[in-house]
C-alpha cells in the first residue's frame, strides 16, 4: 500500500476527468456507434451511385445532389410538400395544445378526464390511428362525411382529392400528437407562481393582458423546445403518410421521409435516397439552429 | 508442469478434436426459404416439401421465413444488403426482370439438368419467359395463377340477370356486359356495390391488375418491347370503360371506398383461385367464370410468381437442389390444390380439376383456361422505376370529369423515357 501512495499519483482534476470519461464510456461508445457511424456512412453513400439490389457502387461525387436539386422536378414538389406539412401543422399543433393546457391545467372538473382524452392518442398505435382515420374519411360511408351530410354538406373524397389530401392528413397528424404537447405545456403552466398573475390582477390587468405579458413570456422556453420538436417532428413524418396516402394522389402528399423510403428500398436507388437523407438533415439542422438564434436575439 | 495439467490438456485437447471430429460428421445445414403466405395451410403443405427433402438429405433442414406480401421485397433485398441474404424464396412476375438484372438470383440451370426425371421440358414456353435467358434458368414458376371473375349468384338470380358462367356458353361474356351488370346489381341503400377491383385494391399499386385485363381484351397493351402503348385508342377506349363504370354508373367502389365482394358488398370481383379460401363462411351462393372478352377477344391476364434460389444464398448447391425437389412434378401437383401450376402434365391431368374441394371441375376449368390463354403481367427491369413514374399519373385518371386520352397520352410521356 505504501508504495502504491509513493507512485506518481494523478491530479485530482485529471482523476476526475478520468471519472467522468468512464462514466460517460457506454454513452458515447453507443453515440458514435449507432449515431456519428451511421451519419458518416450516409454523407458517403450519398457520393456513390449504389443500387441495394445489385449492390454495385461506384463514387459519383456530387452527381446525386446535383440531380436532386437541378434536375428532378419531383424533389421540389416534395420539398414544398413537406414545408407545406410543417408549416400547416406546427402552428395549428401549437396553438390547438396551448388552448388546451390552458383550459385543463387548472384543477377543473373532468380537466383530468380530458387530459387523459387528448394524451390517448399520443400513445395509440400510429398504424391503429392511421387505419380507422383513413376509415372515417371515407368518401360516401365514412362518418366525417356522413356527418356533415347531416347539415347537408356534401363532403369531399377526403384522401382522394389532391386539394384535401393533405389538410386531412395535417388535421389527423394533429390530432395524434397534440396531446403531447399539451402536456408539456400544462407542466409549463403549473411551474409559473400564482403570485405573478394575482399581482398583475390587484393591477387591474385583464385576463387576456395576464396572458400576454405574464404566461406567455413565461412559457417561452417551454414554447420554444415545444417548436424545435414539432417541426422537427413534421419534417419527418413517414408512417402517417404511408398508411393513409401513400404520397398520393397525384404525390399531393409525398412527403421527404417517405421518398427517401421509396427512392431507397423501393426504386433501390440508395445512393440517391443518402443524398436526399443529408439534405433532409441539413434542412432540419438548419430550422433547428434558426429557431434557437432567433429566440436567443430576442432576450 | 505438473501431471494433474497434463493430463487436463490432453483431455481437453482430445475432447475439442472430437467435437470438432463431430461437427464435420454432422454438418447439419439449414436452409432460409422466404416466402409471404402466412397461411396455415401452405405452410402445412410447404412443411411437407421440406419434409420428403429432408428424407434424402438427412443432415439438411428447410427453414420458411414469413414476410408479409406488402414488405416483401424490400425486406429481402434488406437481407441482401445486409450480407444475409435467404437461400431460397417466392418472387412475383414483376420483380423477376428487376432481379435477373441485377444478378441477385441463381443460374440452376445445371442443377435441373442434372436432376433424373425432372422433364424440365414440360413447363411451358410461356411460363418461363420471364425466368430463362440464354439457357440460364433463374427461377421456375410454382403459382401461374389467371385473373377470374367471381360473381354474387345469389344476387345475380334474384334480380333475374343471366349468371356470367352461363353467358360465357353462349359466348355473351363481354366487358359491355359486365358493365352493364354491375350498373343493375349496384344497390345503394343495402350497401351492395355493383363490382370491386382486384382485392378493393385496385387504384394504388395494384392498378396494374385493374386495368390490363381491360385494356388487352380492347386490343391494347402497356407497352410494347421499348414502345408505350398505355396512350392508344384501344387502352384508352378500354379505360374509359372503366372510368365510366366508376363515375358515370356509380357501379364500381371508386377510391376511397370500401366494398368487400367476400362479405357480400359487392356483386362482381376479379380476383384470382386462391380467393376462394375467403368464401368458405359466404352466406350467399358464388360462382366462377373467366375474364370477359372485348372488341379483341379475351384478355387473360396470368399472375405469376417462382421459387428461386439466391445467388448470394450460403448454400447454392443445396439451394438449388432443393429447387428441383420442390418444383419437380410430384411437388407441383402438392401444391396445384392452391397455386394453379405451369407443369404442362399438371395442368392437363383430370387430378387437376378436382385438386381444390371448395371448386368444382367445372370453375377449375375456367383455370386451366386462363393458364392456357393468358399472358403474365406487364413486367420490366425497370418496373419499380415505370411504377413510381406512372403513379401521379394514374392517380390522375380517379375524377369524375378526368380527360382519359390526355392522362393516358402523359403517363406515356412519363413512362417512355424507361423503357
Amino acid at each position: 500500500m505504501s508504495a502504491l501512495r509513493k507512485g506518481p499519483s494523478l491530479s485530482l482534476k485529471t482523476r476526475e476527468a478520468v471519472t467522468g470519461w468512464l462514466f460517460v464510456s457506454p454513452i458515447l461508445t453507443g453515440f458514435l456507434i449507432f449515431f456519428i457511424g451511421p451519419l458518416i456512412a450516409v454523407f458517403y453513400y450519398s457520393t456513390t451511385e449504389w443500387n441495394l439490389l445489385s449492390q454495385q457502387s461506384r463514387f459519383v461525387g456530387m452527381a446525386n445532389y446535383v440531380d436532386a436539386l437541378s434536375r428532378n422536378e419531383t424533389f421540389w414538389d416534395v420539398l414544398i410538400n413537406s414545408l407545406v406539412f410543417a408549416a400547416g401543422l406546427v402552428p395549428l399543433n401549437m396553438a390547438l395544445a396551448l388552448g388546451l393546457a390552458l383550459a385543463l391545467s387548472k384543477s377543473r372538473p373532468g380537466a383530468v378526464f380530458f387530459r387523459t382524452v387528448f394524451f390517448a392518442p399520443v400513445i395509440t398505435s400510429a398504424v391503429a390511428w392511421a387505419i380507422i382515420w383513413t376509415f372515417l374519411l371515407q368518401h360516401e360511408s365514412g362518418a366525417v362525411n356522413q356527418g356533415l351530410s347531416l347539415f347537408g354538406i356534401d363532403g369531399p373524397n377526403w384522401l382522394h382529392e389532391p386539394d384535401w389530401a393533405m389538410v386531412s392528413v395535417i388535421v389527423t397528424r394533429v390530432l395524434k400528437t397534440v396531446g403531447l404537447n399539451m402536456i408539456l405545456y400544462i407542466a409549463a403552466l403549473q411551474s409559473i407562481p400564482r403570485d405573478y398573475a394575482e399581482a398583475a390582477r390587484l393591477e387591474g390587468a385583464s385576463g387576456w393582458e395576464i396572458f400576454r405579458r405574464v404566461t406567455w413570456p413565461l412559457l417561452a422556453p417551454t414554447t420554444l423546445v415545444i417548436m424545435v420538436i414539432t417541426v422537427v417532428g413534421s419534417l419527418k413524418v413517414f408512417d402517417h403518410i404511408y398508411l393513409m396516402t401513400g404520397g398520393g394522389p397525384q404525390n399531393g402528399t409525398m412527403v421527404l421521409a417517405f421518398y427517401i423510403y421509396e427512392q431507397g428500398f423501393k426504386f433501390f436507388n440508395t445512393g440517391y435516397a443518402a443524398a436526399l437523407a443529408v439534405v433532409l438533415f441539413g434542412l432540419i439542422l438548419m430550422l433547428t439552429i434558426a429557431q434557437m438564434v432567433l429566440k436567443a436575439s430576442r432576450k | 508442469m505438473s501431471d494433474l495439467l497434463i493430463k487436463r490438456l490432453i483431455y481437453s485437447a482430445a475432447t475439442m478434436a472430437a467435437l470438432g471430429f463431430g461437427a464435420n460428421s454432422v454438418s447439419a445445414e439449414e436452409l432460409r426459404f422466404t416466402v409471404w403466405t402466412g397461411s396455415e395451410a401452405h405452410l402445412k403443405m410447404l412443411g411437407e416439401i421440406a419434409d420428403s427433402f429432408t428424407a434424402t438429405h438427412p443432415d439438411v433442414t428447410v427453414r420458411y421465413d414469413t414476410i408479409p406480401f406488402g414488405d416483401y421485397v424490400q425486406k429481402i433485398t434488406l437481407q441482401m444488403a445486409g450480407g444475409n441474404p435467404p437461400d431460397l424464396g417466392w418472387l412475383l412476375e414483376n420483380s423477376a426482370p428487376a432481379f435477373v438484372d441485377a444478378g441477385a438470383l441463381a443460374d440452376v440451370s445445371e442443377t435441373l439438368k442434372s436432376t433424373n426425371g425432372y422433364d424440365y421440358g414440360d413447363f411451358s414456353q410461356s411460363a418461363m419467359g420471364l425466368w430463362e435467358t440464354d439457357g440460364a434458368i433463374y427461377g421456375i414458376p410454382f403459382s401461374t395463377s389467371p385473373f377470374l371473375v367471381y360473381f354474387n349468384k345469389s344476387l345475380y338470380e334474384s334480380a333475374g340477370l343471366e349468371t356470367p358462367d352461363a353467358r360465357v356458353k353462349d359466348g355473351t361474356w363481354t366487358w359491355e356486359q359486365l358493365k352493364s351488370d354491375a350498373k343493375a346489381l349496384r344497390d345503394a341503400s343495402s350497401g351492395v356495390w355493383g363490382f370491386e377491383t382486384v382485392d378493393g385494391q385496385g387504384y394504388g399499386s395494384r392498378v396494374w391488375h385493374t386495368l390490363v385485363p381491360i385494356i388487352r381484351a380492347y386490343g391494347g397493351a402497356a407497352w410494347d418491347g421499348d414502345t408505350c402503348k398505355l396512350d392508344s385508342p384501344e387502352t384508352v377506349k378500354a379505360v374509359q370503360l372503366f372510368h365510366d363504370m366508376v363515375y358515370a354508373d356509380g357501379s364500381t367502389v371508386p377510391p376511397g371506398e370500401q366494398g368487400d365482394f367476400f362479405s357480400g358488398k359487392a356483386a362482381l370481383t376479379v380476383t384470382q383461385i386462391s380467393r376462394v379460401s375467403k368464401l368458405s363462411d359466404a352466406t350467399f351462393d358464388w360462382g366462377i367464370a373467366p375474364l370477359p372478352a372485348g372488341t379483341a377477344g379475351s384478355g387473360a391476364t396470368v399472375g405469376q410468381a417462382a421459387v428461386v434460389a439466391f445467388a448470394e444464398g450460403k448454400h447454392k448447391e443445396l439451394a438449388a437442389e432443393f429447387l428441383a425437389h420442390m418444383t419437380s412434378k410430384e411437388n407441383v401437383a402438392k401444391m396445384a390444390a392452391f397455386f394453379p401450376p405451369a407443369r404442362k402434365s399438371v395442368l392437363e391431368a383430370d387430378r387437376f380439376l378436382t385438386s381444390n374441394a371448395a371448386v368444382t371441375p367445372e370453375k377449375m376449368a375456367f383455370v386451366a383456361q386462363g393458364i392456357k390463354n393468358g399472358s403474365v403481367l406487364p413486367s420490366h427491369k425497370r418496373f419499380p422505376q415505370i411504377e413510381a413514374a406512372a403513379r401521379s399519373n394514374f392517380d390522375a385518371l380517379w375524377s369524375k370529369n378526368a380527360d382519359i386520352a390526355a392522362i393516358m397520352k402523359k403517363l406515356c410521356g412519363s413512362i417512355q423515357p424507361l423503357l
